[in-house]
Parts: structure tokens; C-alpha cells; sequence
């Protein structure tokens, strides 16, 4: 399970930090041994296809019939994922979104993208700002000053301050169009559970009935093959610590943003959730975990609650229904 | 008597030509301008890529831009990069000897390093049973552990273990240096591609290395200028403020003239560098950038410079970019103490921009320096407007070494390497040439004219063939009809100096007296059956007479058998290497019978069955030598003297010729010539040419028979 929030360059190292972070148990993607046999005792079999996506791995596990094609499944499965890419990635130079940040306009812009970003756009006004898809200034600012080991200075920050404005993205029909000079857009604080989304709605369009799908934020339709729940393990807030909670029966959708992913600073005090308002990291907490009905809203709400802290981003979350947020303080 | 007989000699007659026989020939044209490249992909689907990466690694799902399959570890429940894996073909088709490209499986890991290097499949001759494909794949297990993000280049055989640089060199292979060297450039062109769409570097030309010539020419700095080797690129206050135009800063920033006034200098040209640095800064400029990097200077006069005030040396600085082809180029300061340039460019502050090899920077191309200019607008929290105003810099060509460790030094190196070789061969054949064109030189004095025969063969066995490994083979020429059909590229030909120049002399020779120039000369497996039938004399061994009608059917075998060949390299198949084993070339001259059992026995036993049926081999079944009688029926001359009496009455030369390439009727038989001269020698001695003796010992005669009759 993944962090969300302002991510532009692949962060190899990303898979291992959560791994000990707040990983997955591996029961969930292949399931030991004896379970296995168990399922097949049953008749039933899983399997795991992974990938490359959003600068990261993603896995999709299927459960299914023995003897059943999964195939035409996996395929849909990642042909979901790759449309998102097309339409969101940041990594992606020829993404519609990089190209509206290349150009400052988009014409005819894919769907795809314009069904996150006014999400995107809702929810910076239901956060009141905290949540922006416009903080993309802030990235290259740090990740530049990062490359020569250093911090952005004050004016430098200012500078893209003022370069940041939800307010300042124009969607009509047909069009997007960002207002100022020099500003830019990022997904990535909700592109991940979108892609949760759309690949476990393609499976089910393959009559695919129990699936897991880490797509950097995790997603989870019925049960393991061999008939137990599938269970999410939420991790501690550094890695290798213990694991802080399993969610287990998990179905739906769980998003966590966190100090861990991408960091410019050791002591975590400095990383890739920007506060709007700052161009700096929210110091109040190291984790934030969502779990709701669609991926998008898990993945978005998580970034927006990590900005607003534990009170008022906890007030933020119960105004939608059938989600819960659990939060890791600063450590 | 009859003296008449000289006069009945015909040679030099022109051949009629125009008739069926250019046929070949524009099949052989319409199969190159056919050469249209069939885009044969990769071969393994996931089962085939899972095989090579069985678990616990996991293979992930192919990338859906290019085909790479990305290798990944599962840990904990959650999966890492170690590898993407990939085909050499889909990204890097470079022809082998054989004229198909070899295809390796590639793994490279996220930090530019082979993980994994296998061959999938290769055409090489060499190694197709001849080495075995053994010494092949533990060339290409070399590579594991080395980055791709050096050249690597392919040494002698044992170099690395001879102090050649181990993290850049690979240990070649005696007698395969051809097909390593293509194994090599398909190795790091295949990685260097998927590096620049999966790994971030290599974004320049593709493994190109353009290096500055060292040559030296002593320039002033004002004569650099005027050549444009130092760019001068002056800004002035109105073009700086036109730049702002419409952003309300247009005025901000008045001041004295000019705004910037710089010069830019790529200084790694001797020329140039020296005529800036100094001879000894600048020789220490370049020990200290690594090799294939590079330094550009920018140093200003005027009111703008390049490096703020509060500059760290050694970064990268945000107020001068270098772009080439629309991309960034990577460039840091090179932390290069701040005295040492010439004292006629201006004293403003200055810095030296490395770009280091990885950049991927051509500098014998054009390329763009930006110049980032900002104001602020507003006063309590003032906004930075930057606007960029750039400037091209381009150097001649000329002043480059474009070195692409794909093509260009390979060949070049062994062109060079090879000179002498090539200088002996090219001496050899001045001297054949004149020999067989004298027919009343030295070919008329049989003895002398056997001894020269017998040297020049021993010349072509032992020098052209075992040393030079210049054997002439099918092989080339199923590398051309591969080329033709499939892959479009000759350059393979390139790699081997003095095959070229045989098959370029063969190819003149063909065209003056037929196959027979090679196949009796210049064939070193032909000069060793000579030889062994020659050695064989004492034993007496007798000719095996092949009656005619099986000796015709038989001499047809070999057309038959190079159809096939070419047939199936037409069709890609690769039963063509197979078929080309009929050859014995491989076993006895390039691997000096050094090779398994059953190949050993083959070449002997074609060479035991030389001394029952002379050449039998050469003549019943050679691929090459048919060929080379095909078109070797565009030959203009009928150069082999006859007369009247041959044939009718006179057969001898018919009798005495070893390759029975003279029909009873006197008629020669050029496509089964081989210009060994017998027959030559013959009608040129008056003491063998039959109607000549006839002639003289009648006249002899005629005189003591009166003395008789008293």
C-alpha cells in the first residue's frame, strides 16, 4: 500500500521502504502453501500477474474455477491500468496530463482525466484547499534543491506558492486550461486508487468475482481461493516495524499516505505531501490509512486528511459514507 | 610443314554474348533490390521469457510501449525491479558473418548493469558446429555484472586476464573475431536502447562517441572568434527587455550596455582549449574529465553572468542550459580553479561545464545554450519572471572522431590490422595475373611453369588459407542472399579485409577467364587436394574412370545442392548453415581439422577420394565453385588457344586434361575449367602439341627419306 500525494519521478526503492512499512501481508497475494493445496482441494486456483505502473509494481491476483482462462481477465485488467496511465501518469512524458502541463491547455482531453481531475477539483474545494492538484511546483522545487543536497530557500518557495491554485484549473467542455504560467498538475494523489478502480471494475466485466489488486493502493473484490477473506496488513510507521493492524475481511478499497514514500529529508521531516498553503510537508503525522467504497475517493481522501492532521482531517472523512481513516502520528 | 598452323590459334576471340546467360546475374540483382528488411520480432512469449527466469522470480507484465518484459522479486507481499529483460533483436538487428543477426536475451538491471546474457539464436559459421556454440555462450556470459553504461569493447583472447580493463573489456575469441565483435555491438546497442526508455540514460545517440581530433592548430583567440570556434553572443538591454515583453517587467532591469556579452567555447578541440587554458591547464583539464566527457566554457562580460554570486562550485547551475535536439544535456560545473584562461577574453566570471559521457552529448553536432533570465515583479512578496534567450553553437564536423563502437572502429581496426596481410595477398596476385596473361611466358616452359604452379599453390594453402583465413566460402554468399531477402546489410563483408579483396579480384576474374582463376589458383582446400594428389604419386594410385554419363550427371550435383543452399537462405531458413557444411572449408582450412570427428573425416575423406577421382569434390558437388560457374558464363574471353586439329583428329589435350573439362570435340568446357594451364602448356610446346610434332617430324622426314632412298 502506497502514499500518495505528489510523486514525479520513479522511486525504486518505494516497493522495499513499504514493504516493511506497512506491508501487505503475503498471505494476500499468494497465500501459503497449505492454503493453496487447501484450494485446490476446492477446485479453485489464484493467480498473480505483476507489473510495472505509476514508477512502481502493481499485482493483480485473481481467484478463480481450476482450469478456468484467467488470461483474457489479467489482460483487461492491466489494459485498465495502462489507460489510466495514458491519461494520469506523471511518468508517462506523452500522458495527457503531462502534456497539459507542458502546454498549460488541453484540448478534447481524455475522460479519463478529466473524471479525476474535477474529483480532484470537488474535493480541494471540500477540503478547503487542503487537498490541491495544483502543488506540482512544489516537487521540482524540492527535488531539484534535493539533487544538490539541499533545502529550496524561503523566496523560492514564495515564488511557487504563488504558482499553486486549484482555483486557477479551467475545465469547459472540451477544453482544460491552466490560467497562470508556470504552473502544473499532479494525480498523484489520487491516481493510484483511481487505477484500483477501473481494473477491479474490468475484472468484474470478465465475470471475475474475488480479486486483490495492488495497484499502489489496494482494492480487493470477494475471497482468497481458498475461501478465506482476504487481509490487508497495515503497517507501522517506519520499516520494519511490526504491523500496526490487519484488516481482515477486506473488500473495498484502502489508501495510505505517508512520510515514507519518496523523501528529501532522512529524518522524514521533508517529503512528497506538500501542505498548499506552505510548499512544505505536514508535520503532524507519518501515516494516514482511508478505507472507503471507491479507490478514488481512499486514495484522495488520505492525502487530503495527511494535510489537514488528525481533527479536522477526521472530520473531513465522516462526511463520506462508508469511510474510515485511521491515522499514524509523527514519529 | 603447315606454318601456317600458328595462324590457326584463336584467342582472345570475344564469346557472343546476350544470350540466357545474364539470367543469373539478374536474379542476383533482383534479390538485393528486393532487400526489403522482414521484421522479424522476438521470439519468446511469457512462457518462454518465465523459462529463463523460472521462480521464485516473478515476470512481470510486458511493458506496453516496447517489448520488455520487466523481472521482478517478490518480498514480503510486495514486488522490486531487478531486471528488465528483452531480445536483442527487437531493438538492435546487426547482421553476423552468416548475414542473419544473432539474438541474445538480455537482462539489464535497474543500475545499467547486464544481469543476464544469453543467445537465443545465431547464424555465426564459426561457431555452428565448427567451434561449437559452447565458446559463443561463454563470450556472452562475460557481460554479466558489466554496466552498459561504458562501451565495452572485445579484446585479444585472454586480454583481461593481460591487464586489459576488466570493467571494459571482453576476452575476444581466435577465429571468431568477426562474430564476437557483432555479438558485442548488438549486446550494448540492445541494452543502450531499452536504457533510454526504461533507465534514464544513453539518451544521445545510441552508443555513438564523438570524440575531438587531437590534432593541433595554433589559433588566436580573435581568430577563434572569427571562425565562430568562440562563440560571442551579445545581449543587449532592449533585446533582454523584449524578452519580458508583456510580462510588466519589460523596463525592470535598466543598466549600462551591453546586458551580457559572453563567450562560449567547446574546449576539449585542442584548438581551441589550449588557445583558452594554456597547453598545461589544458592537458590537465583533460586527464581530469574522464574519457568521451566533455567541457564547455562560458564566460561573460556585461552586467550578466552565467553563475549568481552565491555559486556552489561543482553544481549545477540554473542560469545556463545546454540543449541538443530539443533535450536538456545534463552539465555540472567542473569545479575548475578560477584562473588559467587567456588573457584576451573578457575577465567577468566564468565557468567550465562538464557533460560526462552518459549525457549522451554529440558536440560535432549543433547544440543550444539557454540563458535563464529573471526579474521580479512586485515588492512585499516580489514573483520571479524568468524568461530564456538562447544562442547555437556548432563546430565543424571535421574537428570529430565519430566513433560508433557498433560500427565504425570495428571494421576500420581490422582493415588496419590486417594491411600486410592484405599487402601479400594483393603482391601474390600481381604476380599470377601477369603469368597466366604471358601465355608464351613462363606458362609455355613446362617445367618452370610447374615448379611456379606448385609455389603459388602453397602460397594459397598455406598464407591466403590457413594464416589469413581467407578461404572463399558458400557461406558469403549466403550471407548476401540473407542480406538480400532479409536483413539488407553488407556490412558484415566489411569485417574480413582479405576475403573482401579475393572475392573483389575473383569477381574481375571471373568476368575475363571464368571460375577457373579461383577454383584452380586461389581455392586453398583446392590447393590442398592438389597437394595430396601431388604427394600421393609415388603410390601409383590409379584414376577411378567415371563413365561419362555419371560423370555429367554428377557435375550437375553441385547446382543442384547451391539451389538448395540458396534456396533456403532465401526462404531464412537456417538449414542453410547446415547444407553449407557440405563444404569441408571450415574443417580444413579455418579450423585446421581441429574440429569433431565426423567433420574431420568428411574433409579427408574428400580429399582420400582426390586421389581415386581427381578434385572430385571441387568438381561433382563445391556450392562455391558452382556459384562461381554460373557466373562465370558471363565471361568475355575464350582465352584458351585451339586449333583446327583439336578434337579432330587430335585428342590429347582432351586425354591429358585432369578436370575432363575439354570436350571430345575439342571444345573447352569453361564452367568446368580450372585453368591449371596444362592444356596451354601443351599447344604451346612444339614438342607436345601434336599437329606440331606431326608437322615437324613430317618435315624431318622428308629430307633423309631422299638421303634414304640412295
Amino acid at each position: 500500500m502506497s502514499a500518495s500525494g505528489i510523486r514525479l519521478r520513479p522511486a525504486p526503492e518505494r516497493r522495499r521502504i513499504l514493504a516493511g512499512a506497512f506491508g501487505a501481508l503475503a498471505a494476500v497475494a499468494s497465500g501459503p502453501a497449505a492454503l493453496r493445496a487447501l484450494a485446490g482441494a476446492q477446485g479453485r486456483q489464484a493467480a498473480t500477474r505483476a507489473g510495472l505502473a505509476f514508477g512502481t509494481t502493481v499485482s493483480l491476483t485473481l481467484a478463480g474455477a481450476r482450469g478456468a482462462d484467467l488470461e483474457p481477465a489479467f489482460r483487461a485488467g492491466f489494459a485498465a491500468i495502462r489507460a489510466v496511465e495514458a491519461a494520469a501518469s506523471l511518468y508517462r512524458p506523452d500522458s495527457a496530463l503531462a502534456r497539459l502541463n507542458r502546454d498549460g491547455s488541453l484540448d478534447d482531453p481524455d475522460p479519463l482525466l478529466v473524471e479525476q481531475l474535477r474529483f480532484a477539483l470537488d474535493l480541494a474545494a471540500a477540503s478547503g484547499g487542503a487537498f490541491d492538484p495544483t502543488v506540482q511546483p512544489f516537487w521540482t522545487l524540492w527535488a531539484e534543491a534535493a539533487a544538490r543536497g539541499e533545502r529550496p530557500d524561503e523566496r523560492a518557495l514564495i515564488e511557487a506558492v504563488a504558482r499553486v491554485g486549484w482555483r486557477e484549473v479551467e475545465i469547459s467542455a472540451g477544453a482544460i486550461r491552466l490560467a497562470r504560467p508556470g504552473m502544473g498538475v499532479t494525480l498523484n494523489g489520487l491516481v493510484q486508487g483511481y487505477a484500483a478502480d477501473r481494473v477491479l471494475a474490468a475484472l468484474a466485466a470478465h465475470g471475475i468475482a474475488d480479486a486483490f489488486v495492488d495497484t499502489g493502493e489496494f482494492g480487493a473484490l470477494g475471497r482468497h481461493a481458498d475461501g478465506t477473506p482476504w487481509r490487508l496488513g497495515i503497517g507501522g510507521p517506519r520499516r520494519g516495524g511490526d504491523l500496526a493492524a490487519v484488516i481482515e475481511p477486506f473488500t473495498g478499497f484502502a489508501a495510505t499516505s505517508g512520510d515514507d514514500a519518496t523523501v528529501f529529508s532522512v529524518d522524514h521531516r521533508d517529503h512528497h505531501i506538500f501542505d498548499p498553503a506552505t510548499g512544505t510537508s505536514p508535520q503532524a503525522l507519518s501515516a494516514v490509512t482511508v478505507t472507503a467504497p471507491s479507490g478514488l475517493l481512499a486514495d484522495a481522501l488520505s492525502t487530503a486528511a495527511f494535510v489537514l492532521g488528525p481533527e479536522r482531517g477526521a472530520a473531513l472523512v465522516v462526511r463520506y459514507p462508508g469511510c474510515a481513516v485511521r491515522f499514524t502520528a509523527k514519529v | 610443314m603447315r606454318p601456317s598452323a600458328k595462324r590457326a590459334l584463336r584467342p582472345g576471340s570475344a564469346k557472343p554474348s546476350g544470350r540466357g546467360d545474364l539470367r543469373p546475374l539478374f536474379a542476383i540483382l533482383w534479390a538485393f533490390l528486393l532487400g526489403l528488411a522482414s521484421a522479424s520480432a522476438g521470439t519468446l512469449d511469457r512462457a518462454g521469457i518465465e523459462r529463463h527466469f523460472p521462480a521464485p522470480l516473478v515476470v512481470g507484465e510486458r511493458d506496453d510501449k516496447i517489448p520488455v518484459w520487466p523481472i521482478l522479486k517478490q518480498e514480503a507481499g510486495s514486488y522490486e525491479v531487478i531486471a528488465y529483460a528483452f531480445e536483442s533483436i527487437d531493438f538492435a538487428r546487426i547482421p553476423g558473418f552468416g548475414g542473419a543477426a544473432p539474438n541474445l536475451l538480455i537482462a539489464l538491471a535497474p543500475d545499467g548493469s547486464f544481469r543476464d546474457a544469453k543467445v537465443l539464436s545465431h547464424h555465426e559459421p564459426v561457431f555452428l558446429e565448427g567451434l561449437g556454440s559452447e565458446p559463443l555462450f561463454a563470450f556472452v556470459e562475460q557481460y554479466v555484472g558489466l554496466s552498459a553504461k561504458r562501451p565495452i569493447r572485445v579484446g585479444r583472447p585472454g586480454a583481461r586476464a593481460n591487464g586489459a580493463p576488466p570493467a571494459t573489456t571482453v576476452d575476444g575469441i581466435s577465429m571468431a573475431t568477426a562474430s564476437t565483435r557483432v555479438v558485442n555491438e548488438t549486446m550494448l546497442a540492445a541494452a543502450l536502447a531499452v536504457a533510454r526508455a526504461k533507465l534514464g540514460f544513453g539518451a544521445g545517440p545510441a552508443g555513438l562517441r564523438v570524440e575531438a581530433k587531437p590534432a593541433f592548430e595554433p589559433l588566436s583567440v580573435a581568430e577563434l572568434e572569427r571562425r565562430g570556434w568562440i562563440r560571442r553572443f551579445t545581449v543587449s538591454q532592449s533585446q533582454a527587455d523584449q524578452a519580458f515583453a508583456g510580462t510588466g517587467v519589460e523596463d525592470a532591469d535598466p543598466g549600462e550596455e551591453p546586458f551580457a556579452d559572453l563567450r562560449i567555447a567547446y574546449l576539449n578541440v585542442p584548438s581551441i582549449g589550449r588557445a583558452i587554458l594554456g597547453e598545461a591547464a589544458f592537458a590537465r583539464l583533460m586527464r581530469e574529465l574522464g574519457p568521451g566527457d566533455h567541457a564547455v566554457l562560458v564566460v561573460s562580460d556585461g552586467r550578466w553572468s552565467p553563475i549568481p554570486d552565491d555559486f556552489v562550485l561543482g553544481s549545477i547551475p540554473d542560469r545556463v542550459t545546454i540543449q541538443q535536439g530539443g533535450l536538456a544535456v545534463n552539465a555540472r560545473d567542473a569545479a575548475w580553479e578560477r584562473r588559467d584562461l587567456a588573457p584576451s577574453l573578457p575577465a567577468g566570471p566564468w565557468t567550465i561545464l562538464k557533460i560526462t559521457e552518459a549525457a549522451g552529448f554529440d558536440p560535432s553536432a549543433p547544440w543550444t545554450l539557454a540563458l535563464k533570465l529573471t526579474r521580479e515583479r512586485g515588492q512585499i512578496f516580489p514573483e520571479k519572471i524568468s524568461r530564456e534567450i538562447s544562442t547555437d553553437y556548432a563546430l565543424p564536423p571535421e574537428l570529430f572522431l565519430r566513433q560508433s563502437p557498433d560500427a565504425g572502429p570495428d571494421w576500420t581496426e581490422s582493415w588496419r590490422a590486417r594491411g600486410w596481410e592484405l599487402g601479400v595477398i594483393a603482391a601474390g596476385l600481381g604476380l599470377l595475373v601477369p603469368v597466366l596473361v604471358r601465355q608464351r611466358g613462363l606458362v609455355a616452359q613446362a617445367r618452370p611453369f610447374s615448379l611456379f604452379r606448385l609455389g603459388f599453390l602453397a602460397f594459397t594453402l598455406g598464407f591466403v588459407g590457413w594464416y589469413a583465413q581467407a578461404q572463399l566460402s558458400i557461406v558469403t554468399v549466403v550471407g548476401l542472399v540473407r542480406a538480400a531477402f532479409h536483413t539488407g546489410d553488407l556490412g558484415f563483408l566489411l569485417y574480413d579485409p582479405p576475403s573482401l579483396l579475393l572475392w573483389a579480384f575473383v569477381l574481375v576474374t571471373l568476368l575475363v577467364w571464368g571460375r577457373g582463376t579461383f577454383c584452380g589458383w586461389l581455392c586453398p582446400f583446392g590447393a590442398l587436394q592438389e597437394f595430396a594428389a601431388w604427394a600421393a604419386k609415388p603410390l601409383r594410385i590409379r584414376q577411378v574412370a567415371v563413365p561419362p554419363p555419371l560423370d555429367r550427371a554428377l557435375r550437375q550435383a553441385k547446382y543442384l545442392l547451391l539451389g538448395l543452399i540458396l534456396g533456403a537462405a532465401a526462404l531464412g531458413s537456417p538449414l542453410a548453415d547446415s547444407l553449407g557444411e557440405a563444404e569441408p572449408f571450415k574443417t580444413a582450412i579455418t579450423l585446421y581439422f581441429l574440429r569433431s570427428l565426423p567433420f574431420v573425416a568428411y574433409a579427408l575423406g574428400l580429399i582420400l577420394l582426390n586421389l581415386f577421382v581427381y578434385k572430385g569434390f571441387c568438381r561433382y558437388l563445391c556450392p562455391l565453385g558452382a556459384s562461381l560457374a554460373v557466373l562465370g558464363r558471363l565471361r568475355l574471353l575464350d582465352w584458351i588457344p585451339r586449333r583446327a586439329e583439336c578434337g579432330s583428329p587430335c585428342q590429347l589435350c582432351k586425354v591429358r586434361c585432369r578436370y575432363g573439362a575439354i570436350a571430345p570435340s575439342g571444345r573447352i568446357d569453361y564452367p568446368e575449367c580450372f585453368q591449371c594451364m596444362d592444356c596451354v602448356t601443351i599447344i604451346q610446346d612444339p614438342k607436345q602439341c601434336v599437329p606440331e610434332v606431326l608437322a615437324r617430324r613430317r618435315a624431318h622426314r622428308a629430307v633423309p627419306q631422299t638421303v634414304a632412298a640412295e
